[in-house]
């Protein structure tokens, strides 16, 4: 069809105003808190309290170490799974995919709070264990995540490339490290970066799991409850430049993979 | 489909939702007076009651919540002052979220925050003084006049902000103190009578503190004050109370630092800093104390009946914090329209009306600050609720004078009804409490900011992950 008064590019509008009003004012709106002070001028000073304050580096280390871990685990169960998704001869593979990706289906506090029940029985006392608690619930979250990036970019790997490698003498685990691995970067990338970044933030597993240490996400909330509006949003400012630095760090791993590849 | 089918499609729809826009538009009368009323969440009876829950109270009044309290309201206003209201009602969690959201710009004519929120805003003048009819107990209209428990009013217009009490911005709503909820199987009353209790590493992992910076604070600071306070010097004093108070509203930095101690040593003790869970972890057994404001007392209390489990609550000895929620009309919203403030007071008027207040008591299980001057319908609720059947063995005197009128030994036996032993530690306590807990119980400052800011600070301390603990 022939569009005639409404040409390819206005079908952007929508989104265009959309991202203009939705994200590009908040985050104007956030630096513009962050940078000054409570009157309203440009001040660096909220910036130097979360950096030289222990008790927000910690924080800020706190969240970091809860991230990696949720994110490592989540890499370790995710891409057998995936493999296995991908390249086994199962017959009903989009109904075993189906099983994995279901618990999207359902909020994520009903299925914390079903798994709180589970652990109740395993730990007895939740309380003893807040921070391994922490981990099992961010994990059991966020593994979906990382099972699905990682399924589409195995899924696309020529099984000739496999066979090639098997020929020329290739052990399985070479073939893995040396052929599977390097070619499944981008989904890597895409899987850490879809799990990295809310478990930094994620403070509601926190709450539900009686962990009463904060992580970036609650400080940030602890500081617009007292009506802190600049530390809150220094803080939301410093998050989004960690998230500029992940992107562009993993952004050049998979780039360089691509070029390798090609 | 030809263009012609179309059209045909096409006008009568038009028609219709035009016809619809323009009944929308032309629906509400000029004359209708909108109030916009925020309130606590799950604060006000919302009606729907069963049939069985009819109160028959003994001197034949039923109370029946049949429609939501708002609705009644309507109705009631148009029937009184041949005016049509029409309420706008919306609900917040927290005093913080109510002001933050009135800072960027919400406007309401009538909130109902807590007294030290009240007094902040009394500070940055954002209220409207209540009129002078208000407080006249001549009108009929004026059940909050008529019925405000004399003893509430008279802690209200202890508080003052610039000279000016809280009474001439605040009309009370509820109010309550803050206390300990515990397991009488796990925990013993003596045990419970102390704010330590929730520091005590018997119960390591099985008690909660309310994940709130001043009800933490509060129950770390009469912890910390413990020794001094229950001295016999102390309690003998002349102005016990205004000593009493001093001390549990310190913040200066000696206090603020020995407070971030102690609640760093309560983070490791507690089950968690809860908000909503302590309730529900309670009536499981997962916890066995937790710190709470009397009004969730009485519904924790009541629900863990339902489930066949006795739970207990008691005001700890070294004090209570006794604080009040209250309807306070907003500038930015009233904007100097009589016709709306007479709206908003009415409406205060009307949910402190005696049987309305039961509604709402029952409905929320908070303690309204009616005591329903000539009327005797709040004092036959408590017996409805709480009075001893005749063949119960084990029944005390409760005495509750002081709520009615201070001078209520004069009066007699009017104010005191026999109740089961178990209630003096139980719901009655909690809703009603006696005397000896209200006489030490002081209303928590609405601290100056920069002390805030300090204790904010402090708390965010607590609860941050300290990099120091690491190489210790």
């Amino acid at each position: 069809m022939k569009l005639t008064f409404l040409e390819k590019k206005h079908l952007v509008i929508p989104y265009a105003v959309f991202l203009l009003l939705f994200v590009i004012l908040p985050l104007v709106v956030v630096l513009y808190y962050g940078f000054t002070d409570g009157n309203g001028n440009l001040s660096f000073e909220n910036f130097i309290v979360f950096f030289s304050g222990t008790k927000t580096m910690g924080t800020l280390v706190y969240s970091l170490v809860i991230a990696v871990i949720t994110t490592v685990v989540c890499l370790l169960i995710a891409y057998p799974v995936a493999y296995i998704l991908a390249k086994g001869a199962y017959c009903r593979k989009h109904s075993f995919l189906m099983i994995f990706v279901l618990p999207m289906w359902i909020n994520f506090t009903l299925r914390i709070t079903a798994l709180k029940e589970i652990l109740s029985v395993l730990e007895g006392n939740l309380a003893y264990y807040p921070f391994v608690n922490t981990i099992i619930c961010m994990v059991y979250d966020f593994l979906p995540f990382m099972i699905m990036p990682l399924y589409n970019s195995l899924s696309k790997l020529d099984s000739s490339l496999l066979e090639a490698s098997a020929d020329l003498g290739a052990t399985s685990a070479k073939t893995l490290w040396h052929v599977i691995l390097p070619l499944s970067v981008p989904g890597i990338v895409s899987g850490v970066t879809m799990v990295f970044l809310p478990a930094m933030t994620n403070y509601v597993v926190l709450d539900m799991v009686y962990n009463s240490t904060y992580i970036m996400g609650s400080l940030i909330g602890s500081y617009f409850s007292a009506y802190d509006w600049n530390n809150g949003s220094v803080i939301s400012a410093i998050l989004l430049m960690l998230i500029g630095f992940f992107t562009m760090f993993t952004g050049r791993v998979a780039g360089e993979k691509e070029v390798a590849r090609s | 489909m030809s263009e012609l089918k179309l059209q045909r499609l096409y006008i009568p729809a038009l028609f219709l939702l035009s016809a619809m826009a323009l009944g929308g538009c032309g629906k509400k009368e000029d004359d209708t007076i909108v109030l916009r009323v925020s309130n606590w969440e799950e604060y006000i009876d919302l009606g729907d009651w069963d049939e069985e829950e009819i109160i028959d109270l003994a001197d034949g009044t039923d109370i029946y919540g049949e429609n939501p309290m708002v609705t009644d309201f309507e109705t009631w206003y148009y029937e009184t002052y041949g005016q049509k209201v029409e309420v706008e009602y919306s609900t917040y969690g927290t005093n913080e979220e109510l002001y933050n959201q009135l800072t960027i710009g919400d406007t309401y004519d009538l909130v109902c925050p807590s007294e030290y929120m009240i007094m902040k805003m009394m500070r940055e003048n954002m209220l409207v003084p209540y009129s002078a009819d208000f407080y006249d107990a001549g009108i009929e209209e004026n059940y909050y006049a008529k019925g405000v428990s004399p003893y509430i009013r008279s802690r209200f217009e202890e508080l003052n902000i610039d000279g000016e009490a809280l009474n001439t911005y605040a009309a009370g709503y509820m109010w309550g103190t803050l206390g300990i909820v515990y397991n009488p199987e796990e925990i013993s009353q003596e045990e419970a009578a102390h704010w330590s209790l929730l520091w005590n590493e018997d119960y390591r992992k099985r008690v909660t503190i309310k994940d709130s910076v001043r009800d933490a604070y509060f129950a770390a600071v009469a912890r910390l004050y413990y020794q001094e306070i229950t001295t016999e010097e102390f309690l003998a004093q002349p102005d016990y109370h205004e000593k009493l108070s001093e001390l549990l509203n310190r913040t200066d930095e000696a206090t603020v630092d020995a407070v971030e101690k102690l609640l760093a040593e309560a983070k490791n003790n507690v089950y968690s800093f809860e908000t909503d869970s302590g309730k529900a972890d309670m009536v499981t057994g997962k916890v066995l104390a937790n710190e709470q404001w009397s009004g969730d007392a009485v519904y924790t209390l009541d629900q863990a009946d339902e489930d066949g489990v006795t739970l207990c609550y008691a005001a700890p000895e070294e004090g209570t914090n006794l604080w009040f929620d209250g309807w306070v009309m907003l500038k930015k919203g009233i904007q100097q329209d009589p016709k709306k403030q007479q709206a908003a007071e009415a409406f205060v008027n009307f949910v402190t009306m005696p049987e309305n207040a039961v509604r709402n008591m029952y409905y929320i299980g908070y303690t309204s600050v009616i005591s329903g001057g000539d009327s005797d319908v709040i004092l036959n609720y408590m017996k409805w609720n709480y009075e001893a059947e005749e063949d119960d063995e084990d029944t005390v005197e409760y005495e509750v004078g002081y709520f009615f009128d201070p001078d209520a030994l004069e009066a007699g036996e009017r104010y005191s009804f026999l109740t089961t032993g178990d209630q003096t530690r139980r719901q009655l306590y909690a809703q009603y409490p006696t005397r000896d807990v209200v006489d030490r119980s002081v209303v928590m400052a609405c601290f100056p900011d920069e002390d805030n800011k300090r204790i904010n600070r402090m708390w965010t301390n607590v609860r941050c992950f300290d990099l120091k603990s690491l190489f210790e």
